[in-house]
C-alpha cells in the first residue's frame, strides 16, 4: 500500500470506528424522533438526507444505523471465524478418519449457497440481531475452516515445527504459539474482505425482516421500508443503500490491499 | 562470429581484456575498477566470499548485469562489450561466451527432454534442422561423457542421476562451441564427487584450448585448475597473481584469512579464524574417559517404498566428542539423522539417548528426555517461526514456549546465549531475516544451547556458508564443545569439514555405513574401495 493509500485506510476506519461507538457526535437527532408534519421531506438544507413516512430524518437513522449493521458485520465474522480456527485446526490435526469426517460436512455446508444457510438458521431460531450473527457466521465458517485446514497442513509438515518438536514442544504448545498465528497471517485479507460481505448479509437478513426488528435503524430494514415508497421518495432507499456499498466497498479495497501485501491468496 | 570454428590453440590475443570495470547500483557501487585478461587454453579464477561482486563481474561478461557498467576497456572475444545492445549480446551469450549454471535440478525444464533442453540454444540462431541439431546434441553429450548418450537426450531431468544432470549443464552451456566459459560456484552445493566431476570437465575444456573463468568462495575448490587466481573483496581484486604464488605465498591479509579458512588438513580445535579468540587446543577440554555414551543407534532401518534410505546403521557417540557422517546426496544421512531426533519412525533398531530409550518411541514419553539432545540445519531459517524477533525465538526456548515476551524474566539468559555464540546483544530486537547467513546459524545453535542439551545433531550445519563464514562457525562449535563438552553427530557432505571436526567418523553410501574409524586412519588409511574414491575426489589445498 502506498502511503496515501494507507492514511485514507485508516481515515475510512476510524470515521466508521466513531459512526458505530458515538452517532450523537455525527448527528445529534433522535433516530426515533417521529415528525408527521415533516415525512417525505425531500433532501435539503434542513435535512440533508430527506425523510421518511413518519418525517424521521434519514441521516440521523443511516448515522445510527451503523452501529448495528457493522457489529453484525464484524461479529458474524468473529463467529464464523472462530469456529473455523476450532474445526479448521482439529481436521488438520487429527488422525485421517477425523479429518475425513469434519471435511465432509464441510464440504457439504459449503454446497448450500450462505445466504440459504443463514435463512435456514433463522427459521430454526427465529428472527433478530442475535440469531442474524450466529447465522450469517455459521454460513461463512466452512469457506474460512476449508483454508485454515489447509494452511496448518502445510505448516504443519515445515522445518520450523519439526524444530519445535525437537525443542520438545507438546501438540497444544505447538498449535498455539506457531500453527494458528502463522496461518491466520494470510488469512486476515481475506477476513478484511469477509467483514464486506457479512455487512451485506446482515443488511440482506434484515431487508427480509429477518433481522434487526423496525424501528430500530438499520440499513437492510430501512432499504426495505423505502421499497413501498421508491416511486414518491427515492432517497429512502439510496442513502442506506450509498452506506451499505461504501462500507463494503471499502472493506474490500482494504482487504485487497493487505492480500497484495501478504502475496499467499 | 567465429562460432562454428574450433577455437585455436595458438590464438596469442586474450579473449577477454577487461580494464576498470566498475558496476554500480544506483549509489552502491557492487564492483570496482577491476582489470583482468583471459586468454585461450588458460582458466582464472575469482575468489571472494558472497557480495565481494565476483558473480557481478562475471555477469557483466554477458551483459547481464542489471547495473550501470563502466570500464576503460570491455573487450569480449573481440567485441567491445560497452557499444554492443541487446540484441547483439543475444549472439554473443552461449556463442562466445557461456555460462555454467549452478543447480541442476532447476535450471533444466523438468517437463522436457533433456536433448531438446540442450538442442533450444541452437535454435535460437539457427538455420538447422530437427536432425542436425539432434545429431549436435548428441556429439556434445559424448564430448561430456554422458552415458548412453542417445537414450539420455531423450530422457526429462528428472530421470537422471545428480551426475548425469550436471553434465547435461555442462552440454548445455557448450552448445554453441563458446570461446569463454564461465562456472558461477558451479561446484558450490556438489558433494565432493559431482565437484571432481565438473572440475574434470573444466579441466577438458581448457585443454581444448577455452578459456575458463571460475568463481567461487572455496580457494581449495580452484587450487587445482585455476592458472591465475584474483581475490575480490568488497567489489575490488585485493591479490591477483598465479595460482601456485597466491596460494603458497599470499600478500594480502584478506587472502591469508581465506586459506586458513579451509578446514581440511588442519586439526581438531585449531582456529580457523583469526577473529576466534579460543586459545591453544592442545590440552581439549574434551572428556573422551566418561564411560556412558552420549547417542547410541543400534540396526537402525527405514525404507520408502522399495527404496531401502538407511540400511543396519550402528553407531555409538561417547560423551564430548564428535561423530562425523559423511556421504553423498542421497546416502540416508538425512534420514538417519531424522530418525535419531524422532522425527521419522525406524522400520528396525533404536536409538539410546544418555543410556535410555529414545527412539522408536512416544513422543509424549520422550518429551522430558527431549531436552537433551539439539538439532542445527542447514537452512537455520526456516526452522524458526518467522513472526518472532531473535530474542522472541531465545526466550521461547529457554521459557519451553511459555513466553515470548523479550522484557519478560529471561533476558539475562538471552543475553548469555547471545554472548556464548558471540553475536550482539543487540541483534535481540531484530527479525532473522535481517541477520546475515552466519549469524542466523549463530542464533540456530543459540536457541539449541538454551536447554544445556547433551547431544547436538547437526545436519550439514555449514554447508550454505561461505568458507570464510564457515570458519568462523565451525571455530564456534569448537569453543562450545570444549567448554560444555555437548557430544557432536555432524553430517556433511565435505570431507574437509568432516576431517577437521570429527573424532571418529563414518562414512555412508546407499543407506549403509561402509567404514567406520577415528578420523586420523579413515582420512590416512581408508580401507573400503569407497571411502578411497571419496578422498582421491577430494580438493586438497596442503
Amino acid at each position: 500500500m502506498s502511503r496515501l493509500s494507507k492514511i485514507l485506510a485508516w481515515l475510512f476506519i476510524a470515521f466508521w470506528a466513531l459512526t458505530a461507538l458515538a452517532p450523537q457526535l455525527i448527528a445529534p437527532g433522535d433516530p426515533l424522533a417521529i415528525n408527521p408534519a415533516q415525512a417525505f421531506q425531500a433532501p435539503g438544507s434542513e435535512h440533508v438526507f430527506g425523510t421518511d413516512e413518519s418525517g424521521r430524518d434519514i441521516y440521523t437513522r443511516v448515522i445510527h444505523g451503523a452501529g448495528d449493521s457493522l457489529f453484525i458485520g464484524l461479529a458474524a465474522t468473529a463467529v464464523g471465524m472462530g469456529l473455523a480456527i476450532v474445526l479448521g485446526t482439529l481436521a488438520a490435526m487429527a488422525p485421517r478418519w477425523l479429518d475425513g469426517i469434519i471435511l465432509r460436512v464441510l464440504e457439504a455446508l459449503y454446497s448450500i449457497p450462505s445466504l440459504l444457510l443463514a435463512l435456514l438458521i433463522i427459521a430454526f431460531t427465529g428472527p433478530g440481531v442475535g440469531p442474524a450473527i450466529i447465522a450469517v457466521g455459521l454460513s461463512t465458517a466452512p469457506g474460512y475452516a476449508r483454508l485454515v485446514r489447509s494452511q496448518i497442513r502445510t505448516l504443519k509438515n515445515s522445518e520450523m515445527l519439526e524444530a519445535a518438536t525437537v525443542l520438545g514442544r507438546g501438540t497444544w504448545l505447538k498449535i498455539r504459539n506457531h500453527l494458528v498465528p502463522n496461518a491466520l497471517k494470510p488469512l486476515l485479507a481475506l477476513v478484511t474482505l469477509g467483514i464486506g460481505q457479512a455487512v451485506i448479509w446482515a443488511a440482506a437478513l434484515s431487508f427480509l425482516g429477518l433481522g434487526t426488528p423496525p424501528p430500530a435503524p438499520e440499513w437492510g430494514a430501512m432499504l426495505s421500508a423505502g421499497r413501498t415508497y421508491l416511486h414518491l421518495a427515492w432517497w429512502m432507499s439510496l442513502f442506506p443503500g450509498l452506506a451499505i456499498v461504501v462500507v463494503a466497498a471499502g472493506a474490500t479495497l482494504i482487504g485487497r490491499a493487505l492480500g497484495g501485501k501478504a502475496r499467499t491468496i | 562470429m567465429s562460432t562454428e570454428s574450433h577455437p585455436s590453440r595458438q590464438e596469442p590475443a586474450p579473449l577477454l581484456t577487461v580494464s576498470n570495470l566498475s558496476v554500480s547500483f544506483g549509489a552502491d557501487v557492487a564492483v570496482q575498477d577491476v582489470s583482468f585478461t583471459l586468454s585461450a587454453g588458460r582458466a582464472l579464477a575469482l575468489v571472494g566470499e558472497s557480495g565481494s561482486g565476483k558473480s557481478v563481474t562475471a555477469r557483466s561478461l554477458l551483459g547481464l548485469s542489471g547495473g550501470t557498467v563502466t570500464a576503460k576497456t570491455l573487450r569480449i572475444c573481440g567485441h567491445d562489450g560497452l557499444a554492443l545492445r541487446d540484441r547483439e549480446w543475444q549472439g554473443i551469450r552461449g556463442n562466445a561466451v557461456s555460462m555454467i549454471l549452478q543447480d541442476a535440478l532447476t535450471a533444466l525444464d523438468p517437463l522436457r527432454p533433456v536433448g531438446r533442453e540442450i538442442g533450444d540454444a541452437l535454435k535460437v540462431h539457427g538455420s538447422n534442422s530437427r536432425a542436425e541439431r539432434h545429431a549436435r546434441v548428441i556429439e556434445i553429450l559424448q564430448r561430456v561423457h554422458m552415458p548412453d548418450p542417445e537414450l539420455r537426450a531423450r530422457q526429462r531431468s528428472t530421470e537422471l542421476s545428480g551426475g548425469m544432470r550436471q553434465r547435461a549443464l555442462i552440454a548445455q552451456a557448450l552448445i554453441g562451441n563458446p570461446q569463454v566459459v564461465i562456472a558461477d560456484e558451479a561446484t558450490t552445493a556438489l558433494d565432493s564427487k559431482l565437484a571432481a566431476l565438473v572440475l574434470e570437465q573444466l579441466r577438458e575444456l581448457k585443454e581444448q584450448g577455452r578459456a575458463v573463468l571460475m568463481i567461487s568462495h572455496d580457494l581449495a575448490q580452484v587450487a587445482h585448475l585455476a592458472d591465475e587466481i584474483a581475490v575480490m573483496r568488497r567489489g575490488k581484486i585485493v591479490e591477483h597473481g598465479t595460482a601456485a604464488r597466491v596460494l603458497e605465498d599470499p600478500q594480502h591479509e584478506y587472502t591469508r584469512t581465506l586459506l586458513r579458512a579451509v578446514p581440511s588438513g588442519i586439526p581438531r580445535f585449531v582456529p580457523l579464524s583469526a577473529s576466534s579468540a579460543h586459545a591453544a587446543p592442545a590440552a581439549a577440554a574434551v572428556n573422551a574417559e566418561d564411560p556412558t555414551l552420549a547417542l547410541r543407534a543400534h540396526n537402525l532401518g527405514k525404507s520408502f517404498g522399495s527404496h531401502q534410505a538407511v540400511d543396519s546403521v550402528s553407531f555409538e557417540l561417547p560423551r564430548g566428542t564428535t561423530l562425523g557422517i559423511v556421504g553423498e546426496s542421497g546416502s540416508g544421512k538425512t534420514t538417519t539423522a531424522r530418525i535419531v531426533l524422532g522425527l521419522q519412525k525406524p522400520d528396525s533398531g533404536q536409538v539410546q539417548l544418555l543410556g535410555r530409550d529414545f527412539a522408536p518411541g512416544k513422543e509424549s514419553e520422550r518429551r522430558e528426555l527431549r531436552r537433551a539432545m539439539g538439532a542445527i540445519y542447514q537452512n537455520p531459517l526456516g526452522s524458526f517461526d518467522p513472526r518472532y524477533t531473535a530474542g522472541q525465538l531465545l526466550t521461547d526456548a529457554l521459557s519451553e514456549g511459555k513466553s515470548k515476551r523479550a522484557d519478560g524474566g529471561y533476558r539475562d539468559g538471552v543475553e548469555q546465549l547471545l554472548e556464548q555464540v558471540e553475536l550482539d546483544p543487540a541483534l535481540a530486537s531484530r527479525n532473522p531475516r535481517e541477520l546475515s547467513g552466519g549469524q542466523r546459524q549463530r542464533l540456530a545453535i543459540a536457541r539449541a544451547l538454551a536447554p544445556k542439551p547433551a547431544v547436538l545433531v547437526l545436519d550439514e550445519p555449514v554447508s550454505a556458508l561461505d568458507v570464510s563464514i564457515q570458519a568462523t562457525v565451525l571455530d564456534l562449535l569448537d569453543r562450545i564443545q570444549q567448554e560444555t563438552g555437548t557430544s557432536y553427530l555432524f553430517i556433511s557432505h565435505d570431507l574437509s569439514v568432516i576431517e577437521h571436526m570429527s573424532d571418529r567418523v563414518a562414512v555412508m553410501t546407499r543407506g549403509r555405513i561402509v567404514e567406520q574409524a577415528d578420523t586420523a586412519q579413515i582420512f590416512g588409511d581408508p580401507q573400503h574401495e569407497y571411502t578411497k574414491s571419496l578422498l582421491s575426489a577430494m580438493p586438497r589445498l596442503r
